[in-house]
Formats: structure tokens, sequence, C-alpha cells
């Protein structure tokens, strides 16, 4: 696709336009929003920037446990306010902006609501089991709002829920190094979103065809699917191969989908960055705790110089096939 | 703002009498942002094998602070040839980029040694060279990284020097001098972009995410000494608001929207209210600076950069030390009703019309 602000500037700057027509010039390329589109950004700007303060000052204010005020009183209001975000919801429809975002209040409201429970009735229960009760309970709002910004919050609940899980039965050591175990579950997670994600887009559903959403879950899937091959490097053992193996699955699988059928340069750089990581990991490993350790870090270095430039190149080309 | 096809925006720009002749052939084409950051991303891991082998291979040079800084700037030197020699080349590029993130850490490593323990002293010396580097090495993301970590550098001079209350204000002001300024110097157009990307990035850092920095710098020096203490703190708060209503008005100029119309007002009581707002929650105004511009100016990365800065934000204000929950949720509370209400104020006086040209 072409990107009209780009090439508008590369031909004033090639004086293919004079400098004082290029504000003219964007305007006509349709890359300056118009006073209507500008009307609309701002509208949605107020909207969602006041329903995210809002929402964030009720959980900040219960969060704070103020004493002054029983705890009845903290119910119901926390209760009522998830009330009338879920009446305006109701009210205003969720094919309208203002329906999506009420709603999304109330799910962040609905964390603040378990978090009340928590703090007034001393569960006992863990940070982890108030995100994933946070989860499963938004997931029918979640389901029916048919609202990227919603999936990606649920899914962000779910992903801090595991976190958090081996964070406690695993300490932080664990959590910086990564066992294996949270590694592979968050993996698993995200690799399945985002095959539904797309199945799903490819299918016909219009709203999941909005590419950040699939862009952040694939980064995290390939975050992590990146994680566990650079662990198998660093400390080989026998579940080394199976995490190498998912890694190469992994990177053909981003290519035959991104490249071959969706196309899309975004997932394809991952790939790149990914396979200069685990290589440059391993080409260290092996190369710089030799005698010769100075030219081994030059070697690598020139590789991991060599691969950037390559990849660079091959993904400008794609980027630019799309755009003739 | 659509993605027109280039032989229609060709079209409609001869048409419109702004070009004449044929299409112009593609070019070689600017690479994408996100390809952008993973060829820094990988020219500081080529840097750091390339920081290892002056390291090992040749000791004296981390030993002695002279020998960095210069084996550092020759580094550097060598990579202006390199971009200059081959501006286009893919791995020309790479490699020059590569080798003067080597040769900077190299110089900083040498500044460090001669400077000892003024902090003031490294981190002026550093966002001078990242400066000289800026101006010097003609490649983009060299110098979206130079611009960057210079005004870094530089925000933490001033911080040494107890002024970190005016850093929000003076790197926003800079960030929004620049974008809201872009289309007036066309043929340096790359200059000002990489220049631009660079400050967003510092903005990011050092007027969104500030409080972290500060604050545990603050801790690691035990206390830094505020200039003007208390009354500091506020101008400072207050510069920055003040800053967000300049760029506001600014911004209305150029669009040609009169000051005293109902967008006019609408815009100038938002920017009021981030202003206000900023007095005590200082990341909101700045992050909702790089959005309103970044879509002012059809830029959609620079627009993602503001979403994305909004969000981290909030979640960081939650740790933020220096208000109580209880106050931090009032402020939030009370801003975020005001919002909604002036969303409501421009659904009444700024009416969904027929398109009537440009804002």
């Amino acid at each position: 696709m072409a990107n009209p602000r780009n090439e508008i500037l590369e031909w004033t700057e090639q004086g293919r336009i004079e400098q004082r027509n290029l504000r003219r010039a964007l305007e006509l390329g349709e890359v300056l929003p118009t006073a209507e589109e500008w009307r609309r950004f701002l509208e949605r700007l107020l909207l969602f920037m006041g329903s995210a303060m809002l929402a964030a000052g009720v959980i900040f204010f219960f969060a704070h446990n103020w004493q002054e005020l029983g705890r009845y009183t903290k119910f119901g209001l926390v209760e009522a306010l998830m009330l009338v975000a879920l009446a305006l919801s109701w009210r205003l429809g969720l094919d309208r902006a203002s329906g999506k975002a009420t709603l999304l209040v109330t799910a962040l409201l609905t964390g603040a609501l378990l978090a009340l429970v928590g703090q007034i009735y001393q569960t006992g229960a863990d940070t982890f089991e108030l995100f994933a009760a946070w989860a499963v309970a938004v997931l029918p709002w979640v389901l029916v709002a048919r609202f990227p910004a919603l999936w990606i919050l649920w899914l962000a609940l779910v992903n801090l829920a595991v976190t958090l899980y081996f964070q406690i039965f695993h300490g932080w050591f664990g959590v910086i190094f990564g066992p294996e175990r949270q590694l592979w579950l968050l993996f698993s997670l995200n690799t399945a979103a985002l095959v539904t994600w797309e199945a799903a887009a490819a299918s016909g559903v219009v709203w999941l065809r909005e590419r950040w959403a699939a862009r952040l879950i694939a980064t995290a899937s390939g975050a992590f699917v990146t994680a566990l091959a650079v662990l198998a490097i660093i400390d080989w053992k026998g579940s080394g191969v199976l995490n190498t193996l998912a890694w190469i699955a992994w990177l053909a699988a981003a290519y035959a989908f991104y490249r071959v059928r969706a196309k899309d340069v975004y997932m394809l750089a991952g790939g790149v960055l990914s396979a200069i990581i685990v290589t440059a990991t391993f080409l260290g490993k092996h190369l710089v705790q030799t005698e010769a350790a100075s030219f081994g870090f030059l070697l690598v270095g020139l590789i991991v110089i060599g691969m950037s430039a390559a990849g660079g190149y091959w993904l400008k080309n794609v980027a630019t096939e799309e755009d003739r | 703002m659509s993605a027109l096809s280039r032989e229609v925006i060709w079209d409609r720009l001869r048409e419109g009498g702004l070009a004449e002749g044929e299409l112009p052939a593609p070019g070689e084409g600017r690479s994408p942002w996100f390809v952008r950051v993973m060829l820094g991303f990988a020219g500081w891991i080529g840097a750091s094998f390339l920081l290892g082998f002056v390291g090992v291979g040749f000791v004296f040079v981390m030993k002695s602070a002279t020998a960095s800084v210069l084996v550092g700037a020759a580094a550097c030197s060598a990579a202006a040839v390199i971009f200059r020699a081959s501006p286009r080349g893919d791995f020309a590029s790479q490699f020059g980029l590569a080798v003067s993130l080597a040769g900077q850490a190299l110089m900083v490593f040498g500044l460090f040694q001669w400077f000892e323990r003024s902090i003031t002293g490294i981190a002026l010396a550093v966002a001078m060279q990242q400066a000289l580097l800026f101006v010097l090495l003609p490649n983009y993301l060299h110098r979206v990284w130079a611009a960057w970590s210079g005004t870094y550098a530089a925000s933490f001079a001033l911080l040494d020097m107890g002024l970190q209350a005016f850093v929000p204000a003076a790197v926003t002001a800079a960030f929004l001098a620049v974008w809201l300024r872009e289309f007036d110097h066309p043929r340096h157009g790359e200059l000002v972009r990489s220049g631009g990307y660079g400050l967003a990035l510092a903005a990011v850092q050092t007027a969104v995410m500030h409080g972290e920095l500060w604050y545990s710098w603050m801790q690691a020096r035990g206390g830094a000494v505020l200039f003007g203490g208390e009354a500091g703190a506020w101008i400072g708060a207050v510069t920055c608001g003040a800053v967000l209503l300049w760029a506001v008005i600014t911004l209305l100029r150029r669009e040609g929207v009169p000051l005293a119309s109902a967008v006019g007002k609408i815009a100038l009581a938002g920017a009021a209210i981030l202003a206000f707002l900023s007095l005590k929650t200082p990341g909101v105004g700045p992050a909702a600076a790089i959005l309103v511009v970044g879509y002012a100016n059809g830029n959609r990365v620079l627009a993602g950069l503001g979403i994305v800065a909004l969000l981290g934000y909030l979640s960081h204000y939650y740790y933020a030390l220096h208000a109580t929950l209880l106050e931090k949720s009032v402020l939030l509370a009370c801003a975020g009703l005001a919002l909604l209400l002036l969303r409501l104020a421009l659904l009444k006086w700024w009416p969904r019309a027929k398109e009537v040209g440009h804002a």
C-alpha cells in the first residue's frame, strides 16, 4: 500500500513539487485531516481520554482504601458506577464508539470491584487470582463487544494472571530468567490467540482486521518463542530440541502466512529480528568463549551486521513491492 | 486520511496545478518505521560485539580514558566516511551504524573516566558529542538515535544542576517546535524528521515517564537539590502547561482557525484542562501533545507513539510517589469528567457539517 505522506514529501525533496505548495499537496493527497476528520478525532480523543481517566480515577480511589467510607458505601459506589456505565453502553449501542468506550470502562471497573472484595474481606487470594477472576468476569462483554481494544485488555489480564502465578510459585529469579514452563504457557496462549484472530479476520470478520491488535499479539508470541530458543542455547537441556523446533516452526509459519498469504512486513521484520537474536546468541556462545575470543566478537558482530543489512534490504523490497 | 495510490495522488496534484510531467519513478523507497526499529536493535547488538572485540583484543584502549575517546572518535569518523561514501548501501549503512554506536560507547566510557564524579560534565559532554554526530553523520536512523540520546544526556545535566522541574517543558517545547514547523523546511525533511523522532522519544522518556527517572536518580544521589525548591517545582509544572497552550494556539493559527471561534474555544479549553492536570499529573499533557501533533501532520507513527505514551503513563502513574492515591484519583476523575463534558460541548457547538475545507 502506498504511503501518500512519504510520496509527497519525497517529491517535494526532489523538487517535483514546489516547497510553498507542500501543504496544499498534502491536503490533495488526503494526508492532512479535513475539518470533519478533526472533529471526529477530537470527539474520540475526548471520549476515550475522559473515560480512561475517569475509570482510572475510580480504580485509584478504591486502591487508596479510604477508611472513612464504610464497606457498603464502597461497594455501592463502585456497583452504581458499573451500572451507570453498563446502562449507558446499552443505551448508546455497541456499534458506536461511545458505547464501546463505556463498556471498556465497565470492564475496568470490574477489576476495581474484585480488588475491593479482596481488600474488604481479606480473602487471602493471590494477585494472580484477582486477574484470572477479572478475565473470567468480563469475558461475556468481551465476546459481544466486537471491540479489539477490549480483547487486548482481556488477553493482557490472562497474560498477567499467568505471569503472577509463576512469580508467586517461582519467585522473582524465576520470572527474570523465565522458567521454560511459564514461557511455553505464555507462548502457547498468545500464539493460539494470534491464530484465532487471523483465522477469524480471514474468514470475513471485519472488525478483527485492525492490524495493530494482531501485531501486538504476534509481538508477544514472537518474544516468548525467541526467549525459548535463546534459553535452549544458553542452558542446553533435553527440552532444548523442542524449544528450537518450536522456534523454527514459528519462523516458517510466520513466513508462510505473512509473506505468501497475508503480507505483513511488520511480522516479517519481527521474524528477522528474532533470527538475528538467536543467531547472535548461538554464535556468541560458541565463538567468543574460544582462545581467539576477540576475533570471535568481531566475526559475530560482522555476521549480525550482515544479517540485519540483508534483512533490511529484503524487507524494504517486500514493502516496496506492496507499494507498486 | 486515506491511502491513495501513487498514480491517483500524482493525477490530483497535476489537476491542482501543483505538479507537472509524468509520475516520477518509484524511488528506492523508505523503510517502514518498524524495519528501522529492527535495524536499530540489530545495530546495537552488532555494536556490542564490536565493543567486545575492542575490549578483549585491545585491552589498553579500555584502560586509558584518552585512548578510549580517541579510538571512539576514530570509529565515529570512520562511520561518517562510510555513510557519505555509500549513502544508500544497506550493508554500509548498517555497518556504519554499528561502528558509530560502538565508537560512541567508547567515548562515553572515556568521558566517565575524565570527568570522574561530575555528572553534569559527563552529561554535557555526551550531549555535545551527540549533537555533533547528529549534524555530521548523514544517516536517518543514526540521527534519530543521536537526537534521542543527546536530548536525554542534556536532561541529565539539567537534573544534576537541580533544574529537573524544567526538563519536561523544555523537551516538550523542543519536540513541538520541530514538528509544528515540519512542512516549513521540506528540502531538509530527513534532517527535521529524524531530529523530530529523536525528540519525540526523549519527550516520552523525560516528560511522560519522567517520574521513574527523577525519583530513582534522587534516591541514588541521596536527594538532588531542586532549584527554587517547592516554588521551582510549581514554576516548572506551570511552564509545561504554558507550553501546551502555546502549542495549541500555534496549531490553531497554522490550521487557520480563529481562536475566538467555537472550534478554537473548544481546543483551548481542552488544552487548559490538560495544562491544569499537568500540574500534578505531568505526563498526560506531553503524551496528548505527541498524539495531537502526529494527527495534525498526518503522521500515524507519531500519533501511535502518543497513544502508547498515554496508556503507559496512566499505568505508571499508579506507582508515582509524589501524590497519594486519593489525590491522584480525585485529579484523574475530575479531569476525566471535564474532558467528557467538553466532548458534549463539542457535539453541541461544533455540529457535524458538510465539508467546508480544512480546519
